[in-house]
């Protein structure tokens, strides 16, 4: 069957973004990031009482450091059960004492590679470098030839956005894959709920290079692009983390602001910009990090306070549905 | 006006509006030519009297503000002709990561060429303008005349109706130009058209059938090349140079 211009024009986009990703060695920079993370996984070990909890149980217990005012001995004789594992990096090189049992400690690894590594470096490094793509791909000289093909300026311009989301999603897939597996044969520990990091990378991903392709549509400039998609997630996540601050916090600045002008303004810019302090919400609930670190953004008490996150998931999107759009109309428009 | 032809264009507007600090700017003012099948048409003028726009029109790079623009029969905004026509631009910048092959046939493809004769085709054009011992170097390291070759490789892949060229053999040596004279003597013969800007005249003396001359967004003139190199007051053939002057002076840039 004979495909499709469009078609066609993805495809050879998908690849062309793979070898220029390469050809400016940022492919190979974050496999080998990947391949890094990878080979710690492969050195951990777990040493020690490995299961404390029974089913979903979250269970009660005495850490070492607890149990060491006391008898150990006694304290398991009479039923107490006392963590005395260890966690080990490098083959045993360096050693962690468990103050949890394997279960939340693998949790914990799992919770630092996704949510520190990939969500947070790993994307805005992506993000960085990937912002260039589109300004050079719409150097004046090179997309004039392009654009005297057949296929819809549209398709040019999206088919080089799903060529950078695809780059990116194989990536993740090599880093979360990779780490997972390594994980799970070391510890015997698979998790699966890991695995979810994969799309809620890529949906965080999506919804920020949308705007750096509205940038690069706009200005044709990479440093605006680089430093543009930057700054909006700042203020995006600074906008999203601050109303939940303002809505579930209960001080007299936070009752104040909320019974001004103000209030409907933040309410406002919430709505309108993506969320991406609700995707690392997302994916932090997904990994059970409340069991490791304070919440700030605790999903049940957004949701006491009438929080849904699936209209956020959907306005986030949106938002990126909306940029693309404008994008390729602003594209579609442009004299080169 | 006759529809019947590669290329029309019937009083063609383009209009630049202000964007600070530049000016606005009238780049095609009531442009009319028409390039037939199995023409080679020969587009000159001095520096911004609007031959690049007048290009990116017919291929739909730039909109025209007004008039029409006819495109191997069918209206510019119809994309699918676009499969039918070569195109080599002024200053090519193609991806440098790419290798000579890579890009012959990816161009191919995205022009729309079956992939199993594009690997052939692809094989012959890089033989036909001499980068087959290169086929498979990344361009990063190609000079300027072979970027050339290249940019009418990738132009010649869909095996065009309608090729335009412009400035084509900026940077090419001499048996590059001679490949160039044969690739457009070649299209003519199959009955194909050809759109040649350029400011080698004499290039354009030898090879075109007739010639427009523009001149600040406007058709100086437009007939064959024979009648423009005819001295006016003699009657007796003269170079083409000196036959353009006068329709060069008075141009704003």
């Amino acid at each position: 069957m004979k495909r499709t211009p469009v078609l066609t024009t993805w495809v050879w986009l998908i690849r062309d973004t793979f070898r220029q990703s390469m050809a400016h060695g940022i492919g190979a920079v974050l496999l080998v990031i990947s391949l890094v993370s990878i080979g710690v996984c492969l050195s951990l070990g777990v040493n020690g009482r490995s299961t404390l909890a029974q089913g979903d149980e979250n269970p009660d217990f005495l850490s070492r450091r607890d149990a060491d005012a006391t008898n150990v001995e006694n304290l398991n004789s009479s039923g107490v059960i006392v963590a005395d594992g260890s966690l080990t990096l490098a083959f045993g090189a360096m050693q962690v004492p468990l103050a949890r049992d394997t279960r939340s400690a693998i949790r914990f690894v799992e919770l630092v590679l996704a949510g520190g590594v990939a969500d947070t470096l790993g994307l805005l490094l992506t993000l960085i470098w990937t912002a260039g793509f589109l300004p050079s791909f719409l150097e004046r000289r090179n997309i004039c030839v392009l654009l005297a093909k057949p296929a819809p300026r549209w398709a040019l311009l999206l088919g080089k956005y799903i060529g950078v989301l695809a780059f990116v999603l194989f990536n993740a897939v090599v880093f979360v894959g990779g780490t997972w597996t390594a994980i799970g044969l070391r510890t015997g520990f698979w998790d699966p709920t890991y695995l979810l990091s994969v799309p809620l990378l890529l949906l965080h991903f999506s919804i920020f290079f949308g705007f750096s392709v509205l940038l690069a549509v706009c200005t044709q400039n990479a440093v605006v692009c680089v430093f543009g998609s930057i700054v909006f997630w700042g203020v995006a996540w600074s906008m999203n983390f601050g109303r939940h601050l303002l809505v579930t916090s209960t001080d007299l600045v936070s009752e104040t602001v909320r019974s001004s002008y103000l209030s409907g303004l933040i309410d406002f810019g919430y709505w309108v910009l993506p969320k991406p302090a609700d995707l690392g919400v997302l994916l932090f609930h997904a990994l059970g990090a409340g069991d490791h670190f304070g919440k700030a953004l605790d999903l049940n008490v957004l949701e006491a306070h009438g929080f849904s996150m699936t209209l956020s998931v959907f306005s986030s999107l949106a938002f990126a549905a909306f940029v693309l759009w404008t994008s390729t109309r602003k594209f579609e428009a442009t004299d080169y | 006006m006759d529809v019947h032809a590669a290329a029309v264009f019937e009083k063609v507007t383009k209009f630049y509006p202000r964007r600070w600090p530049s000016r606005s700017v009238t780049a095609l003012d009531q442009v009319s030519l028409t390039v037939p099948w199995g023409e080679v048409l020969g587009l000159i003028g001095p520096n911004r009297a609007g031959k690049t726009t007048l290009v990116k029109t017919l291929l739909s790079i730039c909109h025209p503000t007004g008039g029409r623009v006819m495109r191997l029969e069918c209206p510019w905004s119809d994309r699918s002709t676009l499969a039918k026509i070569g195109y080599v631009h002024e200053d090519p910048a193609f991806p440098r990561y790419l290798t000579a092959w890579q890009l012959v046939e990816g161009y191919g493809r995205l022009a729309g060429v079956a992939a199993a004769p594009l690997h052939k085709r692809t094989g012959e054009l890089l033989e036909q303008v001499g980068l087959s011992d290169r086929s498979q170097e990344t361009i990063a390291g190609f000079s300027k005349g072979m970027l050339q070759r290249l940019a009418l490789a990738q132009a010649l892949v869909n095996d065009p109706r309608l090729l335009v060229l412009d400035e084509p053999s900026e940077g090419m040596d001499l048996p590059a130009r001679r490949l160039l004279h044969e690739v457009i003597c070649q299209r003519r013969l199959r009955g194909h058209s050809v759109l040649l800007v350029s400011h080698a005249l004499a290039d354009v003396q030898r090879l075109c059938d007739r010639v427009a001359v523009l001149r600040d967004g406007r058709v100086a003139f437009v007939g064959r090349v024979a009648d423009l190199a005819q001295d006016v007051a003699s009657h007796e053939p003269q170079s083409l140079e000196c036959a353009v002057e006068p329709l060069y002076e008075g141009a704003s840039a």
